[in-house]
């Protein structure tokens, strides 16, 4: 596709780092086709798309992490494709990634010490490793936190300023940020949003990868918009609002399967009621979240990935204890959050990670199908398993939802499609009231996908209510009769069909009404 | 049978590697490796006598093993087997020379509960430490050993030294107390047969029961197995109990049946010897109690070795080293704790 040029500026420098042409593909995904692209000196260049749409994988090939498959890669001109990131650090191009590379228990001086250009001899000089570090810093006029403490004592914030001070230790003239505010407090956001500006004075480029619009609109001087691993256009952000940008980040999405059988809506089974939650650093990831479904109803909850949908699932599935907030199955509110206690209350889930929290690799296919306390309650008797019940109940899962595996193989030598199938096929057979499948048909094949699909449906059918918590828009809008957005935390109230997907945009995008 | 091959294939490539390496070292040293292997093998299998021998070798690192087994398959990774044994057998040697108002046979009975409990409490300080602490199981189980080894030092130069005050070891247990043999005039004891019922019980545990599949797949993947409803903790906890029950057992019989009263450097190690034995066995009981003969009949023969052949029965554990290197090197470091692994996320 032609991307749309909408340059606020004319033109006045050339270049410095440009992309020509560049595809990659892993197995059978396409994650970048035909990118071209350009990047000035000086400037703060956001890259915005939704999960998969293929930015870190351009980043990657511009750190050196990955290799293109074709097209070019030019530096001031000059073809530019690294054989790793070491490389492209000594050409002057450093990345910091969303997970730090710091040692926790070294201090603020041997950490910058390990990326500086090497000491002379064999000794470690504290003294002038410290010097190093300082003069480092005043380079790149950043304040640095004191250079004998170490890492695990600082907050995030100052970690962050140290993975910048690394990245520019090669005096890198282009700096890659990862999602530099997905880790950070408000006040962070605001001090790191000082720290590019004044490296953006210093003539550097700085290239920001985010999926939140307001800080595109705040510090980038120009947007770059991907989609599907292809580039939508690049912007002038302050010519461009918050719902135009949510919309070419989403596209024109038109429901793939127009809902045929409409099915009769049951009573309430669950109800949520003013439920929050906090994440691993006790800030406020989901806040006053309220919402019903009914029985036969799959209900969709959409949204960027990183606004809540991971809390969510695991309050609903006994992971984490909510902070506030009820949650109630057919009436009998939940008291005893443990997974355990979900379970018996009748809800069921499917997992984001299959690999993950779903399945036990090196344990057969038998024993995946088991994994769950009210399948292993029902298939022993006085602590013992039972060998007949497992095999029948196993045998019949995998039928019903086509599991082509031997049930004797490791679960780790079934295909991912398969996996899911025995993630999915665990979770229905146990005729739970409600169930939770977040991202369920994550990095499955077409075939894949459609099973998945037809088994939350086919549940639905059968009077369960269904919770689909996706960053997929296309998978919740195909599948859901309601869907609200989780947008910082917070959801919207319900939409029903038809929807207007400007205003999902603009609810994905965390605008308010 | 396929499958079968696939776990048990590694342990048959170490041990042939094992081999082959001793036999190298043999023939370095100048002497002939088909004489050393030849009385390996005679003082090992060559007469009742030596037969007699294997059992009483292989009961402890049978128990040790098994309990290396239960606690590595649930993630846990006990290495404080030693120290676990060494006090189930203080338990036994401080009760034993106490008689109960019951039938011999059940005061037995009754003091061998008490050193597997012994052994069960002297593990469950390290699984506390875990579970409420975050205490690294390594680390604290191997500390426990010194401090086992300690007590028991300070123990029988103190307060349990022996009436005569000459050795500082413990008096002997009553004889009444002392494990009955299998056949008169040999060694072997009743221990053998006990902890052969004991390996069953475990595979019916591991493999039929719901426990031992909760502390699988415990091992195997917490995560999962705490979405699933599990109580890994619980889990985790359990198998370290039962863990050091069997260490503790070991530990006991061995008084008991064989040595009768405790002193410094009791055991020559058992605890140790048994994570080869776990690893070779594969974690799995049956695995065990094959590995667990083999490395009896190597102790059993290494002294006819030394005698015939001249050559050290050192040579043992130089099998028994290579052994463990071999699996964990086949296994790429899947039985270290903290394995970790490196994954690249699109997007």
């Amino acid at each position: 596709m032609g991307p749309v040029q909408n340059f606020a500026e004319p033109e006045t420098t050339a270049p410095l780092l440009m992309v020509r042409g560049v595809s990659k593909r892993f197995g059978n995904t396409q994650a970048l086709a035909d990118v071209t692209l350009e990047f000035r000196a000086g400037e703060i260049h956001a890259v915005l798309g939704e999960n998969g749409a293929g930015k870190s994988t351009l980043m990657h090939i511009l750190a050196g992490i990955y290799r293109p498959d074709a097209g070019a890669v030019l530096l001031d001109g000059w073809p530019a494709v690294f054989n790793s990131p070491r490389a492209a650090r000594r050409a002057g191009i450093g990345m910091v990634h969303q997970h730090f590379t710091l040692v926790e228990t070294l201090t603020v001086a041997e950490n910058l010490a390990l990326s500086l250009p090497q000491q002379s001899g064999w000794r470690y000089d504290a003294a002038a490793a410290a010097a190093e570090a300082r003069a480092l810093a005043e380079r790149v006029g950043l304040d640095l936190s004191p250079t004998e403490l170490t890492v695990a004592e600082l907050p995030v914030g100052a970690r962050q300023r140290i993975e910048i001070l690394k990245a520019l230790a090669h005096a890198a003239r282009v700096l890659i940020l990862d999602e530099p505010t997905a880790v950070l407090t408000p006040q962070e956001v605001r001090k790191l949003f000082v720290m590019l500006r004044e490296l953006r004075a210093q003539r550097r480029l700085i290239i920001f990868i985010t999926h939140k619009l307001r800080e595109v609109r705040e510090i980038a001087d120009r947007v770059t918009i991907m989609r599907r691993g292809c580039v939508v256009g690049t912007f002038d952000p302050a010519l461009l609002s918050e719902s135009e940008m949510a919309e070419h980040m989403i596209g024109d999405v038109v429901p793939a399967r127009p809902r045929v059988t409409e099915r009769a809506r049951g009573d309430i089974v669950l109800n949520v009621t003013r439920l929050s939650a906090r994440d691993e650093r006790g800030l406020p990831a989901l806040l006053d979240v309220s919402f019903v479904v009914r029985g036969s109803e799959v209900f969709g909850i959409a949204g960027v990935d990183g606004n809540g949908q991971r809390e969510l699932f695991e309050v609903l599935a006994g992971l984490r204890p909510p902070s506030g907030g009820a949650v109630s199955v057919r009436g009998s509110p939940v008291t005893d959050f443990t997974p355990r206690a979900l379970l018996a209350a009748g809800i069921g889930h499917i997992p984001p990670d299959r690999q993950r929290d779903g399945l036990v690799l090196p344990m057969t296919v038998q024993e995946n199908f088991l994994l769950s306390r009210t399948l292993l309650d029902r298939c022993s008797r006085r602590g013992l398993l039972s060998v007949k019940a497992a095999r029948r109940f196993s045998a019949a899962a995998a039928r019903a939802y086509d599991v082509r595996a031997d049930l004797d193989a490791p679960a780790r030598s079934l295909s991912g499609g398969n996996q899911q199938r025995v993630v999915v096929a665990r979770a229905l057979a146990q005729r739970p009231a409600v169930l939770v499948a977040a991202n369920p048909s994550r990095g499955l094949d077409v075939a894949a996908t459609r099973a998945v699909a037809d088994a939350l449906l086919d549940s639905a059918g059968r009077g369960c209510a269904v919770v689909l918590i996706s960053t997929d828009l296309d998978e919740v809008l195909d599948l859901s009769d309601r869907v609200a957005v989780l947008s910082r935390g917070r959801l919207s109230t319900g939409l029903d069909p038809p929807i207007d997907i400007e205003q999902l945009g603009l609810l994905m995008a965390g605008v308010p009404r | 049978m396929q499958a079968l091959a696939a776990r048990f294939g590694p342990s048959v490539l170490a041990l042939a590697g094992a081999l082959a390496v001793s036999a190298l070292i043999v023939a370095l040293a100048g002497r002939d490796p088909a004489v050393a292997f030849g009385a390996l093998w005679y003082g090992a299998f060559g007469s009742a006598d030596s037969l007699s021998e294997v059992a009483v070798k292989t009961c402890p690192l049978l128990l040790c093993g098994l309990a290396i087994a239960i606690s590595f398959q649930a993630g846990v990774w006990n290495i404080g087997v030693e120290g676990q044994l060494l006090m189930g057998a203080l338990a036994m040697a401080a009760l034993g020379t106490h008689a109960l108002p019951l039938p011999a046979g059940l005061t037995l009975g009754a003091y061998l509960i008490a050193a597997a409990a012994a052994g069960a409490v002297w593990a469950g300080i390290a699984g506390v430490l875990k579970l409420r602490r975050n205490v690294n199981e390594v680390i604290s189980t191997i500390m426990l050993n010194f401090v086992a080894l300690g007590l028991i030092g300070y123990l029988v130069q103190g307060p349990l030294m022996e009436a005569g005050g000459r050795y500082p070891q413990t008096d002997a247990i009553l004889p009444a107390l002392w494990m009955p043999r299998l056949v008169l005039g040999h060694r072997a004891h009743a221990g053998l047969p006990l902890a052969l019922l004991i390996a069953g019980a475990m595979h019916v545990l591991l493999y039929r029961g719901v426990a031992g599949y909760e502390m699988r797949a415990a091992g195997l993947n917490p995560a999962a197995a705490r979405l699933a409803g599990i109580g890994v903790d619980g889990r985790l906890l359990l198998s370290l109990l039962v863990s050091g029950a069997l260490a503790g057992l070991a530990g006991g019989i061995e008084v008991s049946a064989v040595t009768h009263r405790l002193y410094e450097h009791f055991s020559p190690g058992w605890g140790f010897t048994a994570i080869a034995v776990g690893l070779l066995g594969r974690l799995s009981p049956a695995g065990v109690v094959v590995a667990a003969v083999f490395f009896g009949a190597l102790d059993a023969g290494s002294n006819a070795m030394q005698r015939a052949a001249g050559v050290s029965s050192v040579l043992v554990s130089i099998i028994q080293a290579v052994v463990i290197l071999s699996l964990v090197a086949l296994e790429r470091g899947r039985w270290l704790p903290g394995r970790t692994a490196t994954v690249v996320r699109e997007d």
